[in-house]
């Protein structure tokens, strides 16, 4: 038995915004074996202090942002931190990732993770500086009305930009945080985004404009040799697979438009099809952004990949567009204009939105204006059409601010087509937006998304993509129900162990599960074999299952919208649907790998062989 | 006729692939019985072209009376005709499998004053299907009287023998056991081949494995029948099945298992689907069985070890397979050949051992490859194959895992296979392995 597990801080900050009081507790042992890091220490933790049934946008709800025992190391991309809360967008528990530098920050301010309870009763900016040596003075709760209203980036200037907090990083809401739109982003160095399902909104109820951590914390590692032997295998590994040492830092994620496009899965005018013009793609693609619009290239915490693109369209500069903005931005909204797509984009950023929620919201828009159906209170004098850019920008502002027929976008899809009276047009599952992957196109991309505990979330509901055609080796086929159930099963374990190892879903292409155990069994000394981290992972799914039940969703939530099983799309030979029928085959297959019941409630021999 | 055919054009591709046929060289013949009851023998054509026979290279003559029927039939008819007169017998080939050749040469005076050494197989394959193989030396080595004499009474005993510098005869109940036969004579001979390479003499070996067998080789090797070849529960798939036949094809095509050893799977929610044939040429498919996970008495050992590893992981895909170059390479590194090559460096006698890749793709790949002894418990085998993916357990195969797919552990074999043969091909080029190996693998 070692003394102290290597890799973590040990300590987790809690913040009341409410009584502006801070406690730091042990993480101890216990948590660090059973649920790692990242997504699974934040899980836990979220469970821990949130019921349920709590209002998303109400007091009861929290905010957990965890890192991992790995973040702040050597190890390629591990400065992701983990953001759960319930989401305001779906009601199911919220579970946000995201790169950049902020993650490893949190951890160099000596914590594994941070939770924050209550509401501020002015809107706050909470600096944790962790070279400070007493609590008191650790975390500081800085005014923020001067900046409240303010966007992203004009926030992070102003306050990043002054000599106490020179080096520090930071996460910021912009306006569509504030007056809680329903998908809004909480944005990490100004461009990089926990995006999905509305954490930014939940910031904004809890008058949270922001935090910002610094710290000179080093993580030790407590076997040097096992932990050095994984990291040069990974390095090793991700300067030699084609996915991680050049396509990504070539062309970015939107490098995937053309090959996505191969095999029908791309997207067009809020899902209806998937048929596009090559000359229209060739526009819009990886390629059209290196070749027109690209500054540089820009990484997260120590990545050699470099998927960012830092860009600029006339005098307007920014980061983006990726893959799923390209084509929500776009292809959904039959749009193949680079440089609209990417204006809309910078200022999604600005605002502080998700661009995949925001994109499936305007198709949802888009079509049911095109049947009429949007009230005429909110229409104004816009010309909401597919294909229609002028006037979209406009549209983006007025979502942020809640304005005329932003106000209806900010609620989402599902709300926006219901008061519209056609919920038909949502291409939501629980809620949430559906990527820029047709399901279509692939069962296992379709139980991905029928099973994700935030609704239709391609990284939550396991990265298939990358069986699809980037598995080299591991591709599968893509219409058969008797693999793709565990093959999405296994899918998502991986996801799940890569979020709360805190490292990105891109070092998949190179290095897997046994290269990930070896770094945490040499950063902790605690046994981390692949076989204990499937346990963990089985542990994090059901425990995501578990919330989600509570708060009333059943597996007749873990469906397709009716578009997908009834409207075919032509791909591998044949018109394909997901019928009814391969959603409850596929649906019960997969309750029976993850030991739930048929109603997809977590069997009693589940929970107590894990510890639930 | 049209089917008999066929089963010589298939088998015959087979043997051509695996190169136990040269273009024109060898004989196929089998036994087939007419409305009546009457037995008759088909046989190819002298000089055919066994990888590419036509209609007209198969030879009907009478089995009785041999030179009836058919003035084209092989040279050696009579002794095909004789193996194929032995009870039970449905199938035989001469084949040129020609590493058992080169093993089983002899270069003292002919005739020669006392029988001449048998080939002795060290892999379990051959060990358990062939023992040992009889070597006969003929003064007349085609077609002579003295071979149909022979040859017949060897076969008698055994399912194969070697005539020196000439190649195998095999028989079967079938025509596609005889090539099973063949195939592992082949194999065991070029196993002991590669044996060489690490400065190994293959009678030590023999030795070595035949002193203790249980301790070598605790697990025979599942017995062969053909019952159910051909034989699809999950046609309803076509690309599942595809990506077996395709899977199946690639692991006979690149030797990574002789013909219709080994075995595949791929698990799906309460079921798996099952080839007990990993190795399946083109159009000598073996069963494709759909099964439940859950344990049957009725299951063979092999499919039940399928059903233990997925009740305790989460693995979709396992193939096992017996690459010749994995089993010497796991033989080579045993303390009783403790000159040889692979013995001299680092991972010698050390539990547990590893094969540490010296190729560049090898060690991309790998870095380290467990080498489990033949009495490994079940739960040594699973956790190697979590922490590592591959294992080579010796005297008992390989056995890979995939997360997702067939092709995920085809890749691994595939690559076992390659890694294995480097290390043999820097022995014999007298290479220092150890400093080839890279450093990282220390600490793997």
């Amino acid at each position: 038995m070692i003394e102290k597990p290597g890799g973590y801080t040990n300590k987790i900050l809690v913040i009341d915004l409410a009584t502006s009081s801070v406690e730091e507790r042990q993480t101890g042992e216990e948590l660090m074996k059973d649920y790692l890091g990242g997504r699974g220490l934040a899980t836990r933790l979220f469970c821990d202090f949130v019921p349920p049934k709590a209002e998303p946008l109400g007091e009861e709800n929290a905010i957990v942002i965890a890192t991992s025992p790995i973040s702040a190391t050597k190890t390629p991309t591990a400065g992701r931190g983990h953001l759960v809360f319930k989401s305001p967008l779906t009601g199911t528990i919220g579970s946000s990732n995201s790169g950049g530098e902020w993650g490893a920050y949190l951890k160099m301010a000596g914590y594994d993770a941070l939770v924050i309870t209550g509401r501020a009763k002015h809107p706050v900016v909470l600096f944790i500086d962790g070279d400070k040596s007493d609590l008191s003075d650790r975390v500081a709760f800085i005014d923020a009305r001067n900046v409240w209203g303010r966007d992203v980036h004009a926030t992070s200037d102003s306050l990043l930009n002054t000599p106490e907090r020179k080096g520090a990083r930071g996460l910021f809401i912009g306006q569509a945080g504030e007056n809680l739109v329903r998908f809004a982003a909480v944005m990490n160095e100004k461009n990089r985004a926990y995006g999905r399902g509305g954490p930014g909104a939940v910031f904004g109820s809890k008058n949270l404009k922001g935090i910002i951590v610094c710290g000179s914390h080093k993580t030790t590692v407590a076997d040097e040799a096992v932990f050095d032997a994984g990291l040069k295998h990974a390095h090793y590994k991700m300067r030699a697979a084609p996915g991680t040492k050049r396509i990504l830092r070539e062309l970015g994620t939107a490098g995937l438009v053309n090959l996505i496009n191969w095999i029908d899965m791309l997207p067009h005018r809020n899902f209806i099809d998937t048929t596009h013009k090559q000359a229209d793609l060739d526009r819009i693609c990886g390629e059209a952004i290196a070749d027109t619009i690209l500054l540089k290239p820009v990484g997260c915490y120590r990545c050699p990949m470099m998927c960012g693109r830092r860009t600029q369209v006339g005098n307007y500069s920014g980061e983006g567009p990726e893959y799923e903005t390209v084509v929500l931005l776009g292809p959904v909204l039959d749009i193949y204009d680079l440089p609209a797509i990417t204006t809309l984009n910078y200022l999604a950023n600005e605002f502080g939105m998700d661009t995949i929620s925001l994109g499936g919201t305007l198709s949802a828009a888009m079509e049911c204006a095109e049947h009429g159906l949007l009230p005429a209170r909110v229409i104004g004098n816009h010309k909401l059409r597919f294909g229609n850019i002028d006037g979209l920008h406009d549209i983006v502002r007025q979502t942020a601010f809640r304005e005329g027929i932003g106000d209806l976008i900010a609620e989402g899809s599902l709300r926006l087509t219901t008061e519209c009276g056609a919920p038909q047009f949502a291409m939501t599952v629980k809620g949430l937006e559906i990527p820029a992957y047709d399901p279509r196109a692939s069962y296992t991309q379709s139980l991905g998304y029928m099973t994700s505990p935030t609704g239709a979330c391609h990284l939550r509901g396991g990265y298939a993509v990358s069986l699809a055609f980037f598995g080299g080796s591991k591709e599968i086929p893509r219409f058969s129900v008797r693999q793709s159930p565990m093959a999405a099963h296994n899918v998502q374990n991986l996801g799940i162990i890569q979020d709360s190892a805190g490292i990105c879903r891109f070092t998949g292409y190179a290095f897997g599960i046994d290269v990930i155990a070896r770094l945490l069994t040499g950063a902790t000394g605690l046994d981390f074999s692949v076989e204990q981290l499937e346990i963990i992972a089985q542990r994090i799914a059901t425990l995501e299952r578990l919330f989600n039940n509570a708060a009333g969703f059943t597996a007749e939530d873990d469906t397709l919208p009716m578009r997908f099983q009834t409207e075919p799309i032509f791909t591998d030979g044949a018109e394909r649907v997901v019928s009814a029928e391969h959603i409850r085959t596929l649906r019960k297959a997969y309750y029976e790998i993850r030991n739930w019941d048929e109603n997809g409630n977590p069997a009693p021999e589940t929970l107590q062989k894990l510890s639930l | 006729m049209r089917e008999i055919i066929a089963r010589f054009q298939a088998v015959g591709a087979a043997a051509l692939t695996i190169d136990i046929e040269d273009s024109h060289s060898g004989n196929l013949a089998m036994k087939w019985v007419d409305a009546d009851g009457a037995p008759h023998m088909a046989i190819t054509a002298t000089g055919s072209q066994k990888g590419d026979l036509k209609e007209t290279d198969i030879c009907f003559p009478g089995i009785d009376r041999t030179t009836y029927g058919h003035y084209k039939a092989s040279t050696e008819t009579d002794i095909h005709a004789a193996i194929l007169s032995l009870p039970d017998v449905g199938g035989s080939i001469h084949a040129h499998t020609k590493h058992a050749i080169i093993e089983t040469l002899d270069d003292r005076r002919k005739p020669p004053a006392e029988p001449l050494p048998p080939l002795r197989p060290v892999d379990p394959l051959g060990f358990y299907h062939l023992r040992s193989v009889p070597v006969e030396w003929f003064a007349v080595p085609s077609g002579s009287p003295e071979m149909v004499k022979l040859i017949t009474a060897h076969l008698k005993n055994g399912v194969a023998m070697m005539t020196h510098g000439h190649g195998a005869f095999t028989r079967g109940r079938t025509l596609e056991e005889a090539l099973y036969h063949a195939a592992l004579v082949e194999n065991s001979g070029y196993v002991l081949w590669l044996l060489r390479l690490f400065g190994i003499d293959p009678r030590a070996a023999a030795d070595f494995v035949a002193e203790t067998p249980p301790r070598n080789f605790p697990v025979p090797p599942t017995a062969y029948t053909n019952e159910s070849d051909g034989e699809c529960d999950f046609k309803d798939e076509p690309d599942t099945v595809a990506e077996f036949l395709r899977t199946g094809r690639r692991i006979f095509e690149s030797r990574l298992s002789p013909f219709h050893t080994g075995s595949l799977s791929l698990r799906g929610a309460n079921t798996l689907l099952f080839a007990p044939k990993a190795s399946m040429p083109r159009n000598l498919p073996g069963p494709l069985l759909e099964r439940p996970l859950m344990p049957d008495a009725a299951d063979t050992a092999e499919l039940a070890f399928h059903k233990e590893i997925y009740k305790h992981s989460n693995f979709q895909a396992i193939a096992h397979t017996y690459p010749a170059e994995a089993e010497v390479a796991a033989l080579a590194m045993q303390p009783e050949f403790a000159n040889s090559a692979e013995c001299g460096t680092r991972n010698s006698f050390h539990t547990p051992q590893y094969i540490v890749p010296i190729d560049a793709e090898g060690s991309f790949l790998y870095l380290k490859i467990p080498l489990l002894p033949p009495e490994a418990l079940f739960e040594e085998v699973l956790r190697a194959l979590h922490d590592y993916r591959i294992i080579i357990i010796r005297g008992r195969g390989v056995w890979a895992i995939g997360e997702q797919s067939l092709s995920e552990v085809l890749h691994r074999v595939s690559s076992v296979r390659d890694i294995c043969y480097y290390r043999a091909g820097a022995a014999t080029r007298s290479l220092n392995l150890a400093a080839l190996e890279p450093k990282t693998a220390e600490n793997w």
